[in-house]
């Protein structure tokens, strides 16, 4: 077999390159060739008209003529589609007007989605801030270029197929309505219907996905993406090698991701349960505690098993030894970041400013944070005599991670709470992979990500209150639980199928991120171990890996260093 | 000639060179050091896991005196430099046969 970063490997990876490039032209042929339905709208001229205007309830100002003629409420459905009629034959400038409201509508929330992406774009610096500050120094160049290759990497498998295999069928039964619905995006690969589990349309970004709309969600899905792609990076720093990584971010971002995403957010199957086999409104991920940041951590999880510890971790008792981070200033730094793109990731999974539960979602989003930050202090605190630093920016990211999926569902209160009870979980998760499971996570990710991840998902089966989401995946649009509005509702507030879902949407989310990931790895690793080696690995990845220190001042210090790294230091 | 080396703590630092300085000695040389001696090093916690901080930081001075300076000096390095804990550092007095200063090749205590 070839070696990665060999010859051979150069020139496989240029005959893979020349065929995806002809691979994407014919996509773009075949797209032209078949005539669509609906027809995409590049230019955004076509996008947003009258039918995008509704009144604060959601109700359209225009009438649709009915069709069914046997539906009970026939008649009166009937009499409202002719007097709109009528009315609309005597005001023709009132139409000329509604367009325009329409236009607005959504070029309202292509900026508002756009530029929460933007945010979502700049957690990728925080992340790399954070799991650079984390590591030993002498890794420190090796972190900044996996979190940078992560971006590069991941985003053109997402071009390539991710965003089709994600989003191909998004009209169907989950069309962002705030974006004009994108209503080229119609097939299902594998699947139809409600039973849908991977998109087909969009493939390159070619024909249907040309399109102003679906390139509004597609560079706000890709960030998302993004983020599952550089979670993996706090597990397996500091061992893996760059080639080995660059195909655990192809595969993240072609296949492993956009294919759970499309179940949950691409109207695929497991959103469409609440109609299809009556559990709750489906499963229900807001803005991707598990779409996102479960899959990521159980992926990096495989991974580090995978990879297995880093030199000197564990003593020839078993003990777990420290390895402290290098840069406390930039792991504080990089959370900060992290916080402030997370005003994008959740406020901005609305797709849309004319929603206004976004200032809920932001104050949900910031008490989660701050809940989960203090319990982490705290803790620590009373267990170990100190508060740790690094401990404190993990508690935060937890609180995060565990508010995104039910972020717009919940109460201020209940955040605190689900923000208390990440805090704790990440803590204890740490404790248990590094001494139990001996599972070496050197940033906390598998803890942040996926345990907080798993419970966020779970949390809105608990928690949620029934304010928002009224027809949320097609359920309960005029009446749920005896109730007109009700939205998602959580144990608590009273829905069991709805905690009973999620709870099993999130363990179906754990094992297919781990498992997957842990069988085409393995294999991977049998053909050529993913792992640099030990002299490698004591000397620090910089300068073999990338022939560049992060620190170049440190090139005499480097040979005092390689001693100090025989005794695990 | 003698030559006075002192490890002392880095907080000390400033307070033993103006004693210095004020006893008129012309030159100072200081070095950013890590070490232990009998306090030896202490253990922390990071992320749950103990470590032993061994090599503490210290500054190391080496300073070249006439022999009617030595005692002044020590005098003032033992003010300078002690908080009556433990970890304050230690003082070395060596004899020194020669100095040069390059500039113009003079020789001995002149060249101080």
């Amino acid at each position: 077999m070839f070696h990665f970063g060999g010859k051979d490997f150069r020139t496989w990876m240029l005959k893979a390159t020349v065929a995806l490039v002809l691979l994407n032209a014919a996509a773009g042929t075949m797209a032209s060739a078949f005539a669509q339905d609906a027809k995409p709208d590049p230019a955004g001229t076509a996008t947003g008209d009258r039918t995008a205007v509704v009144d604060a309830a959601g109700n359209p100002i225009v009438m649709a003529e009915p069709a069914d003629k046997t539906a009970s409420d026939y008649t009166k459905a009937r009499k409202d589609y002719e007097d709109y009629q009528a009315q609309a034959a005597k005001e023709p400038l009132a139409l000329k007007v509604a367009d325009n409201v329409g236009h607005l509508k959504i070029a309202t929330n292509f900026s508002w989605t756009l530029l929460t992406g933007y945010l979502v774009l700049f957690m990728q610096a925080g992340f790399a801030l954070l799991t650079c500050g984390l590591v030993r120094k002498k890794n420190a160049g090796h972190l900044m270029m996996l979190n940078f290759a992560a971006y590069v990497f991941a985003f053109l498998a997402y071009y390539a197929v991710g965003y089709a295999f994600q989003f191909g069928a998004v009209a169907l039964n989950a069309a962002p309505t705030n974006l004009g619905g994108t209503p080229t995006l119609n097939h299902f690969l594998i699947g139809s219907g409600q039973w849908g589990f991977l998109g087909g349309k969009g493939f390159f970004l070619t024909g249907p996905a040309y399109d102003a709309g679906s390139n509004c969600l597609t560079l706000f899905e890709v960030v998302f993406m993004e983020t599952a792609g550089y979670i993996i990076v706090g597990a397996i720093c500091e061992r893996i090698t760059f080639w080995a990584f660059l195909i655990c971010e192809l595969f993240i971002g072609a296949f492993l991701y956009p294919v759970f995403g499309c179940w949950v957010w691409g109207g695929g199957w497991l959103s469409q349960l609440g109609s299809t086999m009556h559990m709750g409104h489906g499963y229900v991920d807001f803005a991707g505690s598990s779409v996102v940041h479960g899959v990521g951590g159980f992926c990096a999880m495989a991974l580090s098993v995978i990879l297995g510890p880093r030199l000197g971790k564990y003593g020839p008792d078993g003990k777990p030894r420290a390895f402290p981070a290098h840069n406390i200033v930039f792991v504080v730094t990089g959370t900060f970041i992290l916080l402030f793109g997370w005003m994008g990731f959740n406020p901005g999974s609305t797709l849309g400013a004319t929603d206004l539960r976004i200032s809920v979602v932001a104050v949900n989003t910031n008490l989660a944070a701050v809940a989960g930050s203090a319990a982490a202090m705290l803790l620590w605190y009373f267990m170990f005599g100190k508060p740790d630093i690094t401990m404190a920016c993990n508690g935060m990211l937890a609180g995060l991670v565990a508010i995104t999926a039910p972020c717009a569902f919940v109460s201020p209160t209940s955040s605190v709470v689900i923000g208390v009870v990440a805090g704790v979980v990440v803590c204890l998760g740490v404790l248990f992979n590094e001494r139990y499971l001996k599972i070496d996570d050197p940033c906390g990710a598998i803890s942040v990500h996926g345990y907080c991840g798993f419970f966020g998902a779970v949390a809105v089966g608990i928690f949620a209150d029934g304010t928002y989401g009224a027809g949320w995946n097609g359920v309960g649009a005029l009446s749920y639980l005896g109730k007109a509005g009700q939205g998602v509702t959580g144990l608590i507030h009273g829905d069991t199928s709805q905690f009973w879902l999620q709870l099993g949407g999130a363990t179906l989310m754990a094992v297919y991120a781990f498992g997957i990931t842990f069988v085409v790895f393995t294999l991977v690793n049998k053909v050529r171990s993913m792992r640099v080696s030990k002299e490698v690995e004591l000397a620090g990845l910089d300068v073999p890996e990338f022939g560049m220190l992060a620190y170049p001042e440190d090139a005499v210090e480097m040979l005092a260093t390689g001693s100090q790294a025989h005794q695990g230091a | 000639m003698k030559r006075v080396d002192a490890v002392i703590r880095p907080s000390q630092l400033d307070e033993v060179k103006q004693r210095l300085t004020a006893l008129g000695v012309t030159g100072l040389t200081a070095f950013e050091v890590r070490g232990f001696g009998r306090q030896k090093g202490h253990t922390e916690t990071y992320r749950g896991s103990e470590y032993t901080v061994d090599f503490l930081p210290k500054i190391y001075l080496s300073i070249i005196v006439a022999e009617d300076l030595v005692d002044p000096v020590v005098e003032a390095i033992l003010k300078g430099a002690r908080t009556g804990v433990i970890g304050d550092g230690k003082i070395f007095v060596t004899s020194l046969d020669e100095v040069i200063r390059i500039r113009t090749g003079e020789r001995g205590p002149g060249a101080i």
